[in-house]
């Protein structure tokens, strides 16, 4: 895996550490990681996105106290979560609850029929 | 054994300053300030213009005696700091003047002989990349390459204290960028320990690890930066409920039809106030920018 496949919105009210830890849960659990792979260094991350290292880290620290990822010596983390067949879709849908319960404040807020807001939200999952 | 702990704590923090007071012209810039850097921490100093940055650093550095307070620098008093010391700072003021009749290449050969650990391939890329004409003048320079060439200078002689008074200010994107890119990795790896001052509050979510916001002549918030977005928050509170609002927000402005943003701090059991549970309050988490204009206004 390459830093370059993580995405850091700096300005986010979600602070770094947590942004990188949902990625990683999401490309884990969408299969994109596979079992063994491993992730950029933390000083690759860090100096790819001109992040403060100790983010970084927490967030793999993280990601390992979760068993998504093992430190393997000298080499670094890899990836042990698989996805897993039978659980997986609700699993995988539950790393998007967040978003999708703003998506649907916000819709209300503005008083969307949800049939509109579902027409272009199968358009773009279609794309 | 308290005390000894106390002591070494602040033995070896590379900045320190307790209780710095000072005023120009009857008014008070520094009013009671306390700031300490741990070792290796990276830490973004705001405020509004004119809040005191550049003052409290210039007194952090001991490059003024301050009316009240004292400030160390890796435990010695700032204002009589050792050469060995000294040699283990760099510090890039807003505006940097000296030696102004060398060219930009004779500043940086005269400057590296004083620093054991200067880099001069570092010096090379750097010029090349950022586009400095080395054979001019410093005089000559615009004042944004002229902070440049010093902010070469300043991690060319790989610090173990950076203190940046706005460095971003005279940089474009990609060489902020390639600065803040530095200040990360020296932060992270070698420990280089780094005050800056910026209003550009985005680069300080990349790299600072710590925030630390000045008004009023005093440190008002001071924590990491991941905590100051799961901490902190605006509270929304229709005009009825204005009574309801709660006693301890950090800060509270009444908007012109009666309502009320207020920023709240979660308790100790990380639970909002309890107005923020009423029907039509509303809890906006907030990013940096958005959090110290609520306060800051």
């Amino acid at each position: 895996m390459d830093a370059s496949v993580l995405t850091i919105q700096p300005s986010a009210s979600e602070p770094i550490y947590r942004q990188i830890v949902e990625q990683l849960r999401r490309l884990i659990a969408g299969g994109q990681l596979a079992h063994g792979e491993l992730l950029p260094s933390v000083r690759e991350v860090a100096g790819f996105h001109a992040i403060n290292p100790m983010t970084v880290s927490r967030a793999y620290g993280i990601a390992e106290s979760e068993g998504l990822v093992e430190r393997l010596r000298g080499k670094g983390m890899a990836v042990i979560a698989t996805r897993k067949s039978g659980e997986s879709e609700s699993h995988r849908l539950a790393l998007l609850e967040s978003q999708l319960q703003a998506l649907a404040r916000q819709a209300n807020e503005l008083e969307l029929p949800a049939a509109s807001v579902l027409r272009r939200l199968t358009k773009l999952l279609g794309e | 054994m308290n005390a000894m702990l106390r002591e070494t704590g602040i033995a070896v923090a590379p900045l320190a300053a307790r209780g710095l007071v000072h005023s120009y012209d009857g008014s008070t810039v520094l009013n009671g300030v306390d700031l300490v850097l741990p070792p290796g921490s990276v830490l973004g100093l705001i405020g509004r213009n004119g809040a005191g940055k550049s003052t409290l650093i210039r007194a952090m550095l001991g490059l003024f005696k301050p009316q009240g307070g004292e400030a160390t620098v890796f435990g010695e008093p700032a204002l009589t700091l050792s050469d060995a010391t000294k040699a283990r700072i760099a510090y890039v003021p807003q505006q940097p003047d000296a030696l102004a009749w060398l060219t930009v290449r004779q500043m940086l050969d005269f400057v590296g002989r004083f620093y054991p650990r200067w880099d001069e391939a570092f010096v090379q890329n750097t010029l090349t990349r950022w586009q400095i004409p080395s054979n001019k003048l410093l005089a000559k320079l615009s004042p944004g390459e002229r902070q440049r060439v010093d902010l070469i200078r300043a991690l060319a002689s790989q610090p173990e204290l950076l203190v940046l008074d706005e460095p971003a200010a005279a940089l474009d994107p990609f060489a902020r960028r390639e600065l803040l890119r530095e200040v990360a990795l020296r932060g992270g790896e070698s420990g280089t320990t780094v005050l800056f001052s910026t209003h550009i509050v985005s680069d300080l979510e990349r790299v600072a690890s710590h925030i630390a916001l000045l008004q009023w002549g005093k440190v008002r918030l001071h924590c990491s930066v991941d905590e100051t977005k799961e901490r902190y928050a605006r509270l929304w509170l229709p005009a009825h409920l204005g009574s309801a609002a709660p006693a301890h927000a950090i800060s509270q402005r009444r908007h012109d039809d009666g309502s009320l943003s207020l920023v709240v701090e979660r308790d100790a059991q990380g639970q909002w106030p309890r107005a923020s549970q009423l029907a039509g309050a509303r809890i906006d988490v907030l990013g940096l920018e958005d959090l110290f204009v609520a306060i800051a206004a």
